[in-house]
């Protein structure tokens, strides 16, 4: 019994040649050829010794679990279909491998293509041996992947780089929809395990599932296997190196669709919708694939469209539903790999040796190359359907399915005149390639004179030939037991009786075989001379190309579609950005609303003060004033603003929360003292802005619109949520426990330093990271071109300076203000002390670390304004950035203090010390947090304060270049 | 040491950030801080995920506060993995840093900035009070705005701008939300929340706050259609900086939105299942549309972000353990993928100089292990088998055919394949593509690429044996989905010895 493990090897063997070989040397082409010709051979070798083990309907399977919270194992399951498909993968492979060694040209880094070409063996391989559905897709998808690289190995090409982006895409999208086919077929059968699937046919069709599941399945399939409509990608991954067309684009990788259609052929076909989809697809690939093909000049070209037909072929044949028809199917899989890997692999030497695959240039090579031309018109004469031929056998089969009733239907009745039609175009295709390749004059103006090829390279052609011929001779003999195995492995129960041999009599199907013959011989006369000088491509449908059908596509979805949405929410401005925004959060608030009708709150302004109110409109109005006037007179907006922040904090006192009050009057100051030394360097005002064109007022006024609505309705929500009573809450804990547990009656000092310290912790970052940031943003800050010069006041004070015999320049600039800026300087003690006391007194009454701060800031910050920078910085040296990280450590370090002593992070201390002369003073732990939220605070805001103050002190220096070299960058940028 | 657990991949980041700044005069010192901060911070990520494998949930008061009164730390399964996988991400940033980082930038406060970052993304992860929650996304929002800004060109500048007011709007969104909750609930943690919630009384002001909610963290993390402060502002950053905003920034977004969205409200209430679901699907189609017509690699990648996010979000939209489990997986592949890409990207305009695709070229023969590097996020991103995101697609997509959702699943794969196209994009313009002037490629330092690789080897690791992190995600999203057990955990009371009553 062969042992099940073999199959990993099977699978892997080729992966781990393909990553040995990824790691040889570059220069290393022997070593690499030697190594994937061996792993090669290894696994044929494992292939043949299986067979034993599943004639008869036998299956090998070896599970190893993957996955399985997913119901997803690696289960490898061999039967005897999967058996012929492993023959053909490894042995096609290693003939593959020793042609290329004499292909692949000297300056090729053949490294790479072994090794990906062994992993693509690795992934066929996996893909026929999966034994559960969703590994299957798996592989499915790598070998889409290794198609890709191997396509675009020779990638300096353009040609080559589209093929394979084209390939990619179709044969990925087929991934895809396979992927999604197989979940569904999982959830119809519940399990992804292939045996239990191939049992479930019924179930399946049945489902309401089923056609979904088809389609996307078919999706796969289809376009796998290069089929109508999705035919056109394969004629475009020739561009590939020929023995990777030899082996992918012809023997394996494309068979893969038609394997799948097998594969599932006893759970998905029998049905109209099986029947027409696949018929439909298969009988018009057939047809226009063989059409297609006549009309081409590249070799390859010619042979990529006959893959196409012949893949047709076989679809057509799956989609009948017939066992007998089945049996033809997989019986002609391995008909077209051999002859048609042989006539690749030929094509690749006429084009070696000769330089050149264009069939208008090629002429009369028989006498140059007389053993490959007879091997290669062996190889035609198969792919044409001649007697004797293995490609005869399956095509009569073909044939005699065809006269068959299906399914009453006009597909039915045209069928077998469709199939006579294309097997006369084989047949003129075939007699083209041989005759304008190797017969009539010797070509004279060929890039290089033709010779044959080394005698190992010519070998896989022989026996590939060979092949054929044994086939075609001895059909029972030869492929008789190893066809039935895998015909068994699929139909199981249902296997008919089929006979293989030659001759079956004269028959219909052999009058359809020498009516194809004959038709194909005239219309070749027929076309011969329009054949020399007509262009690429079928006449009629030379202009309506698949490849162009799909850029267009491709393009209309990655390009113009693309636009559309960029232009439509893609704008780069901000305030289209801002707008829509605010719509979709109007919308977001509609749409919860609409069926929420009854949850609309009833809404009253009883027991509103009227004063209270008046202040509101008032503070309101300089809100929606400051932001009116923010683009026109910055200076009028700053101070709406200030009135704004004013009633905040009026309303914070009103509604007895001095605290607050304190701590917003103070920001309020340092903030807008800081803005109106930022106002200095921002650029002069645009007088260009358009404020009354028709258009201008309607955009402003739309955007007002949008902003009340959305500015009402959160209000009004604000609102009502104030009006609803408070339910029992937290602050009510805190406000008990604030002097028992925190041991502080100011309830929000607590609040800040002990209850909810972390978040404190948090926001002094913040203000920490907003003080860095600035810093940064200024330190190398160059003010714009138009107000780099000194203001207007003191230029007019300079020149007062200079016209007076007895003043020194400067002068009257450093006795401005005088009598203030002394004042000012005075106060710098007073307000030390200030912040001294609101930090001390804070855990009980109003005040706090960042009241302190705040105001210890402002100290400096009016030394700042009454002395100047440098008049300041000469007597005191200042060091923001250490406060500020001394302030976080602190903060940090006392809420590890409490660790050490075995509480929580940021546990508080609490307790009353006797300080000489003042007696009991209440001192928290808290207070060291607190101090560091002080030196933080103080740290910052000067932080950002000298980062404002050192602009006037550097020379200002414009480089318009590179101002305007920087602006290019971002037009180009975003154009 | 158990006991704090759940407080130091907050504090290492502060305590760095700290020093950082108080040795602003140092940047070699610096350097040494950050990175033996970010060490210690994975390190005790490390300790923090191995305590919670087993299900255990973590809870932490601060202060001593019994909660709901202090505020509380929490760490489940998917807090600590995302703490981990940010910890881990920022260790490559450094490490990718030494070779990328411009004195200039050190000295523009880069370490302090990035640390504070890392404060408030971990800080993220683990709060338990949705007030604090807000707090960490200010942290995170400000050290973000002074890192996009760390070279202050003009174009970051406007990126900047941009960043913040849009950001701003959300954060006030999110403000007035938890003012609102506070106001109809009276408690601001978020178990606490989970009991009372409940409790209350339908009214509008609840409707319109779980509104607020989605929209507020929706703009965090770049939801249809209110993404634009993204691709505006990650492509001025520096590319480590883009990096990591691309690996997480997003992503806590989304992890609040997760939180919120299984905690506190309801995603099955008949209104909002059908607008994530609908937001989810233009979340994934603009944003790979956006991409389809950029030639920036940063862009590409910033918009392809955004659909990311789409495919996180359909796991909300769905909403059965197996989407909120495949939503985990996903975040979790995505963090890891998406940083890598940029770093590739940061690697490329190293060896090219250039994120122009159509200014660069020739790659592949220049330095093939760069694009052994690449095509690993690429096709991870992608969905590519057996990669990370096959496995982050698959549990998704299965999940919408299951949920009834099969448009979803349609729409996602639809998407998948543009990604695809997207992807093979850049690999045809930037590797196999000759570059147009035939210049020399530079090489890239060793230090960049470490990181590259080390992100690329999680990403294999995951996609050839996902069955460990599927479980994991299984279970983090069963724990995630069932609110009992968090209630529990913080009212169990065992890990919260030294409450004051």
């Amino acid at each position: 019994m062969w042992s099940s493990e073999w199959l990993i090897l099977l699978v892997g063997l080729p992966f781990l040649g393909s990553l040995l070989t990824a790691l040889l040397p570059s220069h290393s082409r022997s070593a690499a050829n030697w190594l994937a010709g061996a792993m090669a051979l290894a696994c044929f070798g494992i292939a043949i010794s299986a067979y034993s083990s599943v004639t008869d309907g036998m299956v090998v399977r070896h599970q190893v679990e993957w996955v399985p919270h997913l119901g997803l194992s690696l289960t490898l399951r061999l039967d005897g279909f999967a058996w012929m498909f492993s023959m053909l993968i490894t042995g096609i492979g290693a003939l593959v491998i020793l042609y290329a060694r004499y292909y692949m040209s000297p300056k090729d880094p053949v490294v790479r293509f072994y090794a990906l070409l062994l992993a693509f063996m690795g992934a066929m391989q996996g893909l026929v041996v999966s034994g559960n559905i969703i590994l299957l897709a798996v592989f499915w998808e790598l070998t889409s992947i290794f198609s890709f690289l191997l396509i675009g190995y020779w990638h300096h090409n353009q040609a080559a780089r589209d093929g394979a982006r084209m390939a990619l895409t179709i044969t990925g999208a087929g991934g895809l929809c396979l992927l999604a086919g197989m979940v569904l077929l999982g959830q119809i059968v519940g399990s992804y395990d292939l045996d239990v699937v191939l049992q479930s046919g019924d179930l399946i069709r049945a489902s309401d599932l089923y056609l979904p599941t088809l389609l996307l399945i078919l999706a796969g399939a289809l376009t796998k296997s290069a089929q109508f409509p999705f035919h056109f990608w394969l004629p475009n991954a020739m561009a590939a190196p020929t023995p990777v067309s030899a082996y992918l684009h012809s023997a394996t990788m494309v068979k893969a669709g038609v394997f799948l259609l097998t594969r599932f052929w006893p759970v998905l076909s029998g049905t109209d919708a099986w029947f027409f989809i696949v018929g439909f697809a298969g009988l018009s690939t057939l047809l226009i694939g063989a059409y297609f093909a006549i009309f081409q000049h590249d070799l390859k070209g010619l042979l990529a469209y006959s893959t196409i037909s012949h893949l047709g072929l076989v679809t057509t044949l799956l989609s009948l539903g017939s066992p007998l028809a089945a049996v033809a199917a997989i019986f002609h899989m391995v008909n077209h790999a051999t002859f048609k890997a042989s006539l690749f692999m030929a094509a690749g030497i006429i084009d070696h040796e000769a330089g050149t695959r264009d069939m208008r240039r090629l002429s009369g090579l028989f006498s140059f190359l007389p053993i490959t031309a007879t091997l290669a018109m062996v190889a035609s004469a198969a792919m044409a359907g001649v007697p004797l031929l293995n490609g005869f056998l399956s095509k009569e089969m073909f044939f005699a399915e065809t006269l068959e009733q299906h399914r009453a239907s006009v597909l039915d009745t045209v069928t077998p005149y469709v199939a006579t039609i294309a097997a006369a175009f084989a047949v003129t295709y075939s007699i083209r390639l041989i005759h304008t390749v190797f017969f009539g004059p010797r070509a004279s103006d060929l890039p290089k004179v033709p010779h044959e090829p080394p005698r190992w390279m010519r070998l896989p052609i022989e026996l590939l030939v060979l092949a054929c011929l044994v086939v075609g001779t001895i059909p029972g003999l030869s492929i008789g037991s190893y066809l039935d195995t895998a015909v068994v492995s699929v139909l199981g129960d249902a296997t008919p009786v089929y006979s293989l041999s030659i001759w079956h009599g004269f028959n219909l199907p052999l009058a359809m075989s020498i009516v194809a013959l004959l038709g194909g011989i005239v219309l070749y006369m027929a076309l011969k001379s329009y054949l020399d000088w007509c262009e690429e491509g079928p006449p009629i449908f030379r202009r309506l190309k698949g490849q162009r059908i799909f850029e267009r596509i491709l393009v209309a979805v990655s390009w113009r579609w693309a636009r559309v949405a960029e232009r439509f929410l893609g704008t780069r401005r901000l305030q289209p950005q801002l707008r829509l925004i605010v719509v979709a959060a109007i919308l977001a608030g509609v749409w919860a609303m609409w069926g929420a009708r009854h949850l609309a709150p009833q809404l009253t302004i009883s027991g509103v003060d009227p004063v209270l109110a008046m202040m509101w409109l008032v503070g309101g109005g300089c809100a929606v004033a400051a932001a009116y006037q923010a683009k026109f007179h910055r200076l009028a907006a700053l101070i709406f603003l200030g009135v704004a922040g004013l009633v905040t904090c009026i309303t914070f006192v009103w509604l007895s929360a001095p605290d607050l009050g304190v701590t917003q009057l103070l920001v309020e100051i340092v903030t807008t003292v800081l803005i109106l030394l930022g106002l200095r360097w921002l650029p002069k005002r645009d007088d260009q802005i358009e404020r009354h064109g028709f258009w201008v007022r309607l955009r402003r006024g739309r955007d007002f619109f949008i902003a009340v609505i959305a500015g009402a309705g959160m209000a009004l929500l604000a609102y009502y949520m104030m009006m609803t009573p408070l339910p029992p809450s937290v602050g009510d804990y805190y406000l008990q426990h604030a002097y028992s547990e925190g041991g502080g009656t100011n309830v929000v000092n607590v609040i800040l330093v002990d209850f909810r310290g972390f978040d404190t912790l948090g926001e002094i970052v913040v203000l920490a990271v907003v003080a860095l940031t600035v810093f940064a943003l200024l330190r190398r800050f160059r003010p714009a071109e138009d107000n780099s010069e000194l203001p207007y006041q003191q230029r007019e004070q300079n020149e007062y300076d200079s016209i007076q015999r007895d003043r020194e320049v400067g002068e009257t600039l450093k006795d401005y203000l005088l009598v203030p800026s002394v004042i000012m300087r005075w106060m710098f003690a007073a307000i030390t002390l200030l912040a001294a006391y609101l930090f001390l007194r804070g855990h009980d009454l109003p005040g706090g670390g960042f009241a302190a701060g705040v105001a210890m800031a402002i100290g400096f910050l009016l030394q700042y304004l009454a002395g100047g920078t440098r008049w300041v910085e000469e007597r005191l040296r200042i060091r923001p950035v250490q406060w500020i990280g001394f302030g976080l450590l602190a903060a940090t370090a006392t809420g590890l203090g409490s660790l050490t002593v075995g509480y929580p992070f940021l546990t508080s201390y609490f307790q009353y010390t006797e300080v000489p002369f003042i007696g009991g003073v209440p001192t928290a732990s808290a207070l060291f947090f607190d101090l560091g939220v002080f030196s933080l605070v103080v740290g910052a805001t000067v932080l950002m304060l000298v980062a404002i103050a050192h602009q006037s002190l550097r020379a200002p220096k414009a480089r318009p270049d590179r101002a305007v070299a920087e602006r290019a960058a971002v037009e180009q940028g975003e154009s | 040491m158990f006991d704090t657990l759940l407080l130091w991949p907050v504090i290492l980041p502060l305590a760095g950030a700290a020093l950082a700044a108080a040795l602003h005069a140092f940047p070699a010192v610096q350097r040494q801080v950050a990175l033996t901060t970010m060490v210690l911070t994975f390190g005790a990520s490390l300790f923090l995920v191995d305590a919670v494998m087993e299900g255990a949930i973590l809870t932490k008061a601060f202060g001593g506060w019994m909660p709901p009164f202090g505020i509380v730390f929490v760490a489940d399964r998917f807090s600590a993995a995302m703490v981990v996988i940010s910890s881990l991400l920022a260790l490559c940033a450094l490490v990718f840093a030494m070779g990328d980082l411009r004195q200039r930038q050190v000295r523009s406060g880069f370490y302090p900035l990035f640390l504070g970052l890392m404060i408030g993304v971990n800080g993220a992860f683990l709060t338990g009070d949705i007030f604090n929650l807000y707090v960490w996304f200010e942290v995170m929002l400000i050290a973000t705005l002074g890192l996009i800004t760390l070279d202050r060109t003009r174009a970051q500048i406007d990126g900047a701008i941009k960043y913040a007011v849009l950001n701003l709007f959300s954060t006030i969104l999110f403000l007035m939300a938890v003012g609102l909750l506070y106001g109809a609930t009276g408690t601001l943690n978020m178990a606490d929340l989970a009991v009372v919630l409940p409790q209350t009384e339908p009214s509008a002001a609840l409707t319109l706050t779980a509104m607020m909610f989605l929209l507020a963290f929706g703009i965090k993390a770049g939801f249809f259609p209110m993404f634009f402060w993204l691709p505006a502002s990650y492509h001025t950053a520096s590319i480590i900086v883009s990096a990591v905003f691309a690996g997480l920034l997003t992503k806590v977004g989304v992890y609040a939105l997760f939180r919120v969205f299984t905690l506190l409200f309801e995603v099955d209430n008949g209104t909002l299942k059908p607008l994530i679901a609908v937001i989810a699907a233009g979340t994934m189609l603009f944003g790979v549309f956006g991409a389809a017509i950029q030639w920036d690699v940063r862009r590409i990648l910033s918009f392809h972000i955004i659909s990311q996010i789409g495919y996180i979000m359909l796991g909300l939209a769905v909403a059965t353990p197996l989407a909120l489990a495949g939503a985990v997986f996903y975040i979790i592949h995505h963090i890891v993928v998406k940083a890598n890409l940029f770093f590739v990207a940061g690697a490329i305009h190293r060896a090219t100089g250039s994120f122009d695709l159509r200014k660069s070229g020739g790659l592949m023969k220049a330095s093939p292990l760069l694009a052994v590097l690449f095509a690993i996020p690429a096709l991870s991103l992608a969905g590519i088998p057996p990669l990370s995101g096959f496995w982050a697609k698959f549990m998704v997509v299965d999940a919408s055919f299951q949920g009834e959702a099969a448009w979803l699943a349609a729409v996602a794969l639809f998407v998948g394949l543009l990604t695809i196209f997207s992807m093979s994009k850049i690999w045809i313009e930037a590797f196999w593509k000759e570059h147009p002037r035939a210049v020399r490629a530079r090489p890239v330092p060793a230090v960049m690429l470490v990181p590259i690789a080390a992100l690329g080897i999680i990403t294999l690791a995951i996609g050839f044996n996902p069955e460990p992190l599927v479980a994991f995600s299984n279970l983090a999203a069963e724990s995630m989905g069932d609110r009992t057990q968090l209630i529990g955990a913080f009212y169990g009371g065992e890990h919260t010895a030294g409450v004051t009553p």
